[in-house]
């Protein structure tokens, strides 16, 4: 790792090295208020803050704390835009911030955004798309890059402790998710869909970068599963790409993450059957790496609708039982909930309206209607490929009851081109065009699958902003109009707005240090501190 | 050039035309790493010959594999290589069943072949060949026109469509644009009334709105904007709000029918 911080930013180190310090285990498990220590603030996923300081009565009072630009050249090589937007979550601990994108990492002080230290890598290449953030244990900082490395930097200074290679440039693989730390392992995903390559995830140890175990997104063969796949080779090379988030059940000791398309991604034809297990929610063993259970929310996808959004975890009532549940509002404009112990479906609901299912299964997975695949003169789609929702991560608030999801309704028109026409098409073989969206906010209810409240976001034919709700009855959202918007959560009604120089690409995070309660947010190069402080004689 | 089916072009023109309408990116595989060796069309061409002669038996037409040799494409030498480094040694290791009598330059144009396919399976993306959405019914593309599409309501084929096709460039442009119309070419805009707290109503052109503020331009090309606070009352014209509305309702048939039936309007 090259480090561009100059002497006098070496010095600020040293100033700081105290306040960054050792991030314990425990941090992981029971984050405090003052940090936001993973990509999704805890393992559930539920990007919910108990913190109160801000709420629905004083957000008018909510001020601008700080702002931060990054500054960065552009990739060394490799795909992919090459200015710098902010898509990943910054990781609050011990007063610093750490935001990436693509090859570089800025260590920043979380009450001014006063940079401390930026570390670059110099890429051999990959698909720059974007980059979803660190983890951090220990004095360790971990990020993966579009070069198919996983990295360890001193959370000090920057510095490289090791590198160790997670995927293959060759196959046109990349990396772009954020790790996860769960107990001695650093759990990462990948990416990559240019040809045909299989998804897997893998984990590894914090100290050493060693590899601990890796699982493959396909069935074993002769299993009952295989059987979803023309031949073990069409399953090999199958796709199911893993650069969602994960979250993780302490209690039950299980790891969730969704998977990517089926490859090829378009032209199904040669794939036929299930498909597994793309397109799927999966629970591991974070320790073996072994499967508990899958549901998979797109058999047989031919419209590049990864299944890799936020699974998230809260514990809730149905038909009067309480139950531990996984929730997740898919790319392919469905909303599922699931006993996360295992794996079966307790409802699936439309959240936005499609038109590419003719039913449910009896195991509550949608069924694709052929005549919605995509075909040579085209076929009217919807939601289109970028989804009822994508990466944007959604949030759901216990206090509510509620799962937040910025979502799109979109239609296209996918088409079946005749490239590579021979009885065995690659890649993709196919892609969608055009089209015409809305952009709306939905609060559901995870025991009806109906949106309690929408609020429609006018001017916005699509938005990239995550969410983040409160304990303060808040709920904080972006438009593609450049507004970021604080809710009440309860009514989905505005209550605050600022307007920045670009529209919100990222999830927004909460902390408190000092009093003040801090709601940052990025929008393209900029980061936005925004600011509250309690009231006198309150902690 | 404009009467002509998209079938009937020279390809380079056809791809020019679609290329025109798609992002740079989306021409080159996204992925991939930065130091792998650039095609060079003339060595590809003769490794295709020395393919011909010596690999497509086994490997098949197109290099992704046959009954007695594997999918070229997908196999991790030939993804490696690099003019010759991973597929000359391959093809020595497995020497009884490959030819020994190839040399230095001709394993080094197999290799340019061999990534030129790879780039085009990676690049699968984008149409290298035309689309022909050309595979309707015209006269059922008619009755939806005058019947269940309702489109006769706002468009004739002697009036506003007279002449459609020789202002479109290709049928599959057409498809879109009667699927996803913009106002671009047309002389009809959003218009929108804003009713402020005091004062009168104020109409004009759009310019923006979101849910907080609206602006417009009014009919002495005055810029107007508002803030969306609480009683300020906003009514926006959308003259495209039934089409959006139609995209719930058209069949893919229809769709076809209607494309085949608004080509034929030369």
């Amino acid at each position: 790792m090259r480090i561009a911080a100059a002497l006098l930013l070496v010095v600020l180190v040293a100033i700081h090295a105290d306040a960054q310090g050792v991030v314990a285990p425990s941090a992981l498990t029971q984050p405090a208020t003052d940090s936001w220590p993973m990509y999704n603030g805890d393992y559930s996923g539920r990007r919910f803050s108990p913190l109160m300081i801000v709420n629905s009565s004083n957000v008018q009072s909510l001020s601008l704390g700080w702002t931060h630009r990054i500054t960065a050249e552009g990739p060394a090589g490799g795909g992919g835009s090459t200015s710098a937007v902010i898509k990943g979550t910054p990781v609050v601990v011990n007063g610093v911030l750490y935001v990436t994108i693509p090859d570089h990492v800025w260590a920043l002080d979380a009450r001014s955004g006063r940079e401390l230290w930026h570390a670059t890598w110099p890429s051999r290449g990959g698909w720059h798309i974007g980059n979803r953030g660190v983890a951090v244990l220990g004095t360790s900082v971990y990020v993966s890059t579009p070069d198919c490395h996983l990295l360890a930097l001193d959370n000090r200074t920057g510095k490289e402790k090791w590198r160790t290679e997670i995927c293959d440039l060759d196959q046109f693989y990349y990396a772009s998710a954020a790790p996860l730390i769960v107990k001695n392992h650093v759990i990462v995903g990948v990416s990559g869909d240019d040809l045909d390559i299989p998804g897997y995830i893998e984990s590894h140890d914090p100290e050493t970068g060693a590899m601990q175990w890796r699982w493959y997104t396909h069935p074993e063969p002769g299993t009952p599963e295989a059987k979803t796949w023309p031949s073990i080779e069409a399953m090999r090379h199958g796709g199911g790409m893993t650069w969602g988030s994960t979250t993780y059940d302490p209690e039950l000791n299980l790891i969730y993450f969704g998977t990517g398309n089926p490859q090829p991604v378009i032209n199904g034809r040669k794939r036929q059957g299930d498909n597994l297990y793309t397109e799927s929610s999966v629970a591991l063993n974070p320790d073996t790496g072994k499967l508990a259970w899958y549901f998979q929310s797109s058999p047989h996808d031919t419209h590049d609708w990864d299944a890799t959004q936020t699974p998230v975890l809260f514990d809730g009532t149905i038909d009067g039982e309480p139950r531990k549940l996984l929730a997740q509002a898919a790319r392919n404009g469905w909303f599922f909930v699931l006993d996360r112990q295992t794996g079966r479906n307790i409802s699936s609901t439309e959240y936005v309206k499609t038109n590419w299912t003719s039913d449910l299964d009896a195991k509550g997975q949608p069924i694709p209607n052929p005549r919605k695949e995509p075909q040579v003169d085209g076929a009217l789609v919807s939601p289109n490929q970028a989804g009822g929702q994508n990466w944007p991560p959604p949030s759901f608030s216990p206090e509510t009851g509620l799962f937040y999801v910025n979502a799109t309704r979109a239609f296209s028109v996918y088409y079946l081109y005749e490239n590579e026409n021979d009885d065995k098409p690659q890649g993709w073989g196919g892609n969608d065009r055009g089209g015409w969206s809305e952009a709306m906010l939905l609060g559901l209810d995870y025991q009806t699958g109906k949106a309690r409240w929408r609020f429609s976001w006018e001017g916005s034919p699509t938005t990239r902003s995550g969410l983040l709700s409160t304990a303060g009855n808040l709920l904080f959202a972006g438009d593609s109009a450049n507004n970021f918007v604080a809710f009440d959560a309860a009514q989905g009604v505005p209550l605050w707005r600022a307007g920045l120089h670009a529209s919100i690409t990222n999830g927004p995070i909460t902390y408190q240090l000092d009093g003040i309660q801090y709601i940052v947010v990025a929008a393209n190069d900029t980061l936005y501190a925004f600011a509250a402080t309690a009231p006198a004689g309150q902690p | 050039m404009t009467a002509m089916r998209p079938h009937h072009r020279g390809l380079l023109a056809f791809i020019i035309a679609v290329g025109g309408l798609l992002p740079p990116a989306m021409l080159r595989a996204q992925g991939g790493p930065a130091d792998r060796q650039k095609v060079d069309p003339a060595a590809a061409a003769r490794g295709r010959t020395v393919y011909a002669a010596h690999c497509i038996n086994c490997h098949g037409s197109s290099a992704k594999g046959g009954p007695n040799g594997p999918d070229l494409i997908r196999s991790t030498a030939a993804l490696r290589d690099r003019l010759g480094s991973h597929i000359g040694p391959a093809m020595r290791a497995a020497a009884g069943s490959h030819p020994a009598t190839l040399t230095a330059e001709q394993i080094v144009d197999l290799s340019q072949f061999l990534r030129e396919r790879v780039e085009a399976v990676a690049r699968n993306r984008t149409p290298t060949a035309p689309i022909d959405v050309l595979t309707g019914d015209p006269e059922a593309g008619r009755t939806y026109f005058f019947g269940a599409g309702r489109c006769s309501t706002c468009h004739s084929p002697t009036g506003d469509f007279a002449g459609l096709r020789s202002r479109t460039p290709d049928a599959l442009t057409l498809q879109q644009r009667f699927l996803f119309p913009t106002l671009t070419r047309s002389e009809k805009r959003v218009e929108v009334t804003v009713t402020p707290l005091s004062g009168a109503p104020v109409s004009g052109t759009l310019v923006r709105v979101d849910n907080f503020r609206v602006s417009l331009r009014d009919a002495s090309g005055d810029y107007r904007a508002f803030s969306r606070v609480p009683g300020v009352k906003v009514e926006i014209r959308d003259p495209l709000t039934a089409h959006r509305d139609l995209l719930d309702e058209y069949t893919d048939d229809a769709i076809h029918d209607v494309v085949a039936y608004l080509w034929s309007l030369k």
